[in-house]
């Protein structure tokens, strides 16, 4: 029953998108896209209904989601796997489809919602020809599905058990958060492309197109940023081996978008004051939406191998041929604005503002070029020499994160950006007592830490960042001044904050394995921690190992998460015991009777890198309250 | 506080600082942190919780104790697994490094060529 409805709705929600494309009448358009975003909200709700009631004779849910699974974890089986996330997918779509109509929409022409409606046909179409959620059973296991069918009416079975969802994923709540953030930020990056390239179709002559991009640009980048924090805290509260960030394929493709959309919110500041860089401008929105599509292949194709990789045979193809469409229209639309492109004024100053700007764009670019390389070489390298080769944090560490430190050292130079021209001397002058008190609070730092190159320049370079941009907005806020200003001043201190997190934890943390029995005692840095027995809590969906450990204070509990119906390994859980400057983090990797082995890790600067985070996914805060 | 002297001051302590490295990872760490684990999905063997990875640890680590040289620990792990075990490739596959380098300051001369008006 589900099933059926479900293939004939998306079969409907299809020809609607045809329909889009064919019409002229305004009032027809407007209709049909709200019906689009109504039948995405149904074919959402009709899936959650069918996990909700078990319905096995749908493979997807026979095959991700279980009679066990508690409700939480049953709502974020909807994209707890490729073909309903590209449910989700779809519906985030056509939701912004629908906010960029009603706000942004061009008034003499169509062409923009036609080319929204052309990238929304192009995944729906997906759901249909290739992979559906709503795929009917035609030959059931035990547990899960083994043949569907993408027809509807269909004689289906059911088989006896749902498989239930990946361990992983089905082990804390903020599985439920994530994914839909990170598909807000990155599907909202389709917005500025169909705004910019529907403008340039239409031969725009003005630099108006880049304003709406950028406004449109926002959104989406708040929740990038946002999605992937929780990513992080997921990776260090879940996965329990410790760390925030892996460098991991699918990581980097989430940071490439977020790369190039930062520098695009900075660029598009250097074209309205002067018309310049209009060439640069597209460049960026164009490549803000194509990452969006790379990053979909990457993580859905399965040529990579990730932690969050699923893959599925034809997806890859599809994507793909998605990928060439969009990047062609991109070319087109360019060249046959070659003109105006030539015509965008050329800056004639290199230093004073603008030049923050460009070098702000350079870094991030260039970052953006590392993550890409170091992502795509692999692939690369097995092609052309057949071996395989393992692209390491140090890649990583090495490249990417000197440009990302010149970036905090740029950051302190923001708060004067709002004036034309900048004095460096009179800067220094003006905040020499911050600058020195910062530069003397970070050498008491200093003196707690093992002391290398990169932490002290960084820890300087980050206080002083802080300093000043705190003095700034307790002096200034109230004044005079515009609020992406002040989103950029917010955000600034932000990644001052997450810097210092980042450079504690990667230059100091260790990690030891000790092997105890229960009721025995360990010492580990300096704290005296206690192990109780072991609890057994059988839950329907999984059976948990909880090993209760005291640090003398308070008691938390680590424990082994083994899930029924899966052929993965236990999950362990960790205990973290929580400091602002390191953390205990300790969780099992066996238990042999009454012996458990046990890595113990002490994480540094984990707190300040969310405390960062959190500051900069605040940063949208000054524009709700200076739009008033 | 607002002499330009203190300031050099603080600049220069705390570039003595940052010279006085002291380094506490030792040689077991610093490979562990290096293999990969080839069960695990992209996880250094330091950081993977598995028994697959618990064993190569053991093997590791007598490897040390044994006082073979970093060239012998290499050659025996490439040799099981082949390269992809190890993830430092930086020092052995230089390429790695400077093909970046390379995209990233033929973008830099485009770029600036492109934005900047000629004298």
């Amino acid at each position: 029953m589900i099933s059926s409805i479900g293939i004939l709705t998306s079969w409907l929600l299809f020809l609607l998108l045809a329909l889009v494309f064919i019409t002229n009448n305004l009032l027809k358009i407007n209709i049909y896209v709200r019906l689009i975003v109504f039948l995405n909200v149904c074919l959402f709700l009709l899936l959650e209904i069918g996990l909700f009631f078990d319905d096995f004779t749908v493979s997807y849910i026979s095959n991700y989601s279980a009679s066990t699974t508690p409700p939480l974890y049953k709502f974020a089986s909807l994209w707890g796997a490729l073909d309903g996330s590209i449910l989700l997918w779809n519906l985030t779509l056509s939701l912004f489809m629908y906010f960029y109509l009603k706000n942004f929409k061009i008034n003499t022409s169509n062409v923009d919602i036609k080319i929204y409606s052309s990238i929304l046909f192009f995944f729906v179409g997906y759901t249909i020809f290739s992979s559906s959620p709503f795929a009917g059973c035609i030959e059931a296991n035990e547990i899960g599905c083994n043949l569907s069918t993408l027809l509807p009416f269909q004689d289906l079975v059911s088989s006896q058990i749902g498989r239930g969802p990946n361990p992983l994923l089905q082990n804390h709540p903020l599985m439920a958060i994530h994914p839909p953030f990170l598909y807000i930020g990155y599907v909202g990056m389709s917005a500025p492309f169909v705004a910019s390239v529907s403008r340039l179709v239409l031969k725009e002559t003005s630099s108006e197109w880049v304003n709406v991009a950028q406004k449109l640009t926002f959104i989406p980048w708040l929740f990038l940023t946002i999605g992937i924090s929780l990513g992080a805290v997921w990776s260090y509260e879940v996965l329990g081996w410790g760390g925030y960030w892996a460098w991991d394929p699918v990581e980097n493709v989430s940071f490439i978008p977020w790369l190039l959309s930062t520098a695009f919110l900075h660029s598009a500041k250097v074209t309205k004051h002067n018309n310049s860089l209009l060439n640069w401008n597209y460049v960026l929105v164009g490549l803000m939406f194509l990452s969006t599509l790379f990053g979909t292949f990457i993580t859905r194709s399965g040529v990579l191998i990730s932690v969050h990789a699923f893959s599925n045979g034809t997806i890859g193809t599809y994507l793909l041929i998605g990928m060439l469409i969009f990047s062609l229209l991109f070319l087109y639309i360019g060249s046959i604005n070659r003109r105006y492109f030539i015509s965008s004024e050329k800056l004639k100053n290199k230093f004073g503002r603008s030049g923050f700007f460009i070098a702000n764009n350079i870094l991030l670019f260039s970052s953006a070029i590392v993550v890409f390389i170091g992502t795509i070489y692999p692939l690369f390298y097995e092609t052309i020499f057949s071996r395989q080769i393992t692209i390491g944090r140090n890649y990583f560490d090495v490249l990417v994160g000197p440009i990302l430190l010149l970036l905090i050292f740029l950051m302190i130079f923001s708060i004067k950006l709002s004036i034309k021209n900048i004095n460096l001397k009179k800067l220094y002058e003006d905040n020499i007592i911050f600058i020195n008190s910062s530069l003397l609070i970070s050498i008491i730092f200093l003196m707690l830490f093992n002391r290398s190159f990169n932490l002290v320049v960084t820890i300087s370079i980050s206080f002083i960042l802080i300093s000043l941009i705190t003095l700034n907005i307790i002096k200034n806020f109230n004044k005079k001044g515009n609020s992406s200003y002040w989103a950029g001043q917010i955000a600034h201190l932000g990644l001052g904050v997450l810097a210092i997190g980042i450079i504690l934890n990667f230059t100091q943390s260790f990690s030891q394995e000790i092997e105890i029995n229960s009721f025995d005692n360990f010492i580990f840095s300096e704290n005296n921690y206690q192990i109780y027995d072991i609890v057994q809590e059988n839950l329907p969906e999984k059976t948990e190992l909880k090993l209760p450990i005291s640090n003398g204070k308070i008691t938390k509990f680590t424990s082994l998460n083994i899930f029924n119906n899966s052929s993965q390994q236990a999950i362990s859980s960790p205990a973290i015991f929580r400091n602002l400057i390191k953390d205990s983090y300790i969780s099992i990797k066996s238990i042999n009777n009454n012996t458990f082995k046990l890595i113990v890790r002490e994480n540094f600067g984990i707190s300040i890198i969310w405390i960062g985070l959190f500051i900069t996914s605040t940063s949208f805060l000054p524009k709700l309250k200076l739009r008033k | 506080m607002k002499s330009k002297k203190f300031s050099l001051i603080l600049i220069i302590i705390l570039i003595f600082l940052s010279f006085y490295k002291i380094s506490n990872e030792s040689r077991f760490e610093k490979w562990s942190k290096i293999l990969l684990c080839p069960v695990c999905q992209g996880e250094v063997i330091y950081d993977s919780p598995s028994e697959y990875a618990s064993d190569m640890k053991d093997i590791l680590q007598e490897q040390i104790k044994t006082g073979y040289t970093d060239e012998q620990i290499y050659n025996f792990w490439v040799t099981r697994y082949g390269e992809r075990i190890v993830t430092d490739n930086i020092a052995r596959n230089f390429e790695i490094i400077l093909i970046p380098i390379a995209i990233i300051s033929i973008f830099i001369i485009i770029f600036l060529r492109k934005i900047y008006a000629k004298k």
